[in-house]
């Protein structure tokens, strides 16, 4: 649509005037909503993504390999621009966290060539970073106190092909 | 530009509100610290009832300046005060969140763990 300049701050002086420009402009447009040109649903933005999002399954799946508990893939781009997606998952011990981390590694190198930079150590909460992918390995404690799925809490969850385990309870 | 003595404050929920610098890690001998290092600070105010107390001796990362940060484009990014997030020797935050925009230059130096936790990144 195209709007012709009126002088705006003219016209609110007079406030009675107001809601007869209004409606005038009502009338004579029609009701007319901005609506941005490339608004599309959410989740066809996921199509665009679709080799990032084979890996990001392909490594939640090495991830319940080893047993990894919880496995949450979440598709973060459209709140952050600088990644595509977050794979959270828990861990319950060190040497856990040390493989899990070990075999998504070796995935990354060997079928995807992409070589993660993050914790080389394990760490109670391991982060490897993909570029588009951020893989995010707690202990069942960092996850609770450090809470990410709250704070992208408006983040799609991807759907995992597999069983996803619950994680066990631990007297 | 942060230095020792220098005060800076604090960007996250640890419970810590001002740090002092004491001391630059890195480099031995080195005179000031930018965005993205890590510094030993000591706690001069914190929040009631927190589990980091006054005089608490930390590892914090520097998270904002009033020094501006260049970019190889030519964009230079600048604080209107210079903040920290405080950290453990593994390198995790110690506050569950962290508040002011973040420069992305804190994930080229392993800190992604704040830039995940960042409401925003520059």
């Amino acid at each position: 649509r195209v709007f012709s300049s009126f002088n705006v701050r003219a016209f609110l002086q007079n406030a009675e005037d107001v809601d007869e420009v209004f409606d005038d402009l009502f009338n004579k447009y029609g009701k007319v909503v901005f609506r941005r040109n490339e608004q599309r649903p959410s989740i066809a933005e996921v199509d665009d993504d679709a080799e990032t999002l084979s890996f990001a399954v392909a490594v939640a799946k090495v991830a319940s390999d080893v047993k990894a508990g919880d496995i949450k893939v979440l598709f973060v781009k459209p709140l952050v621009y600088w990644t595509r997606f977050f794979i959270i998952a828990t861990a319950f011990s060190r040497p856990q966290i040390d493989a899990i981390a070990s075999r998504i590694r070796d995935l990354g190198e060997k079928q995807y060539g992409k070589v993660p930079s993050g914790d080389t150590k394990p760490n109670s909460w391991t982060l490897l970073d993909f570029g588009d992918v951020v893989v995010h390995i707690f202990l069942p404690e960092q996850r609770d106190y450090y809470n990410l799925e709250e704070f992208y809490g408006n983040a799609k969850s991807i759907d995992l092909p597999f069983e996803n385990q619950p994680p066990p309870f631990r007297g | 530009m942060i230095q020792p003595q220098t005060r800076l404050n604090v960007a996250d929920n640890s419970g810590a509100r001002e740090l002092m610098c004491i001391r630059i890690i890195g480099t031995s001998n080195r005179r000031y610290a930018h965005i993205g290092d890590v510094i030993v600070a000591v706690i001069k105010e914190a929040i009631p009832n927190s589990p980091l107390e006054k005089s608490e001796v930390i590892r914090a990362v520097i998270v904002r300046t009033c020094k501006e940060l260049k970019r190889n484009n030519g964009m230079k990014i600048r604080y209107d005060d210079n903040a920290a997030v405080v950290i453990d020797q593994e390198g995790n935050p110690k506050g569950t969140r962290i508040f002011g925009a973040i420069a992305r230059e804190l994930r080229q130096l392993n800190f992604t763990k704040i830039v995940s936790l960042a409401p925003e990144v520059l």
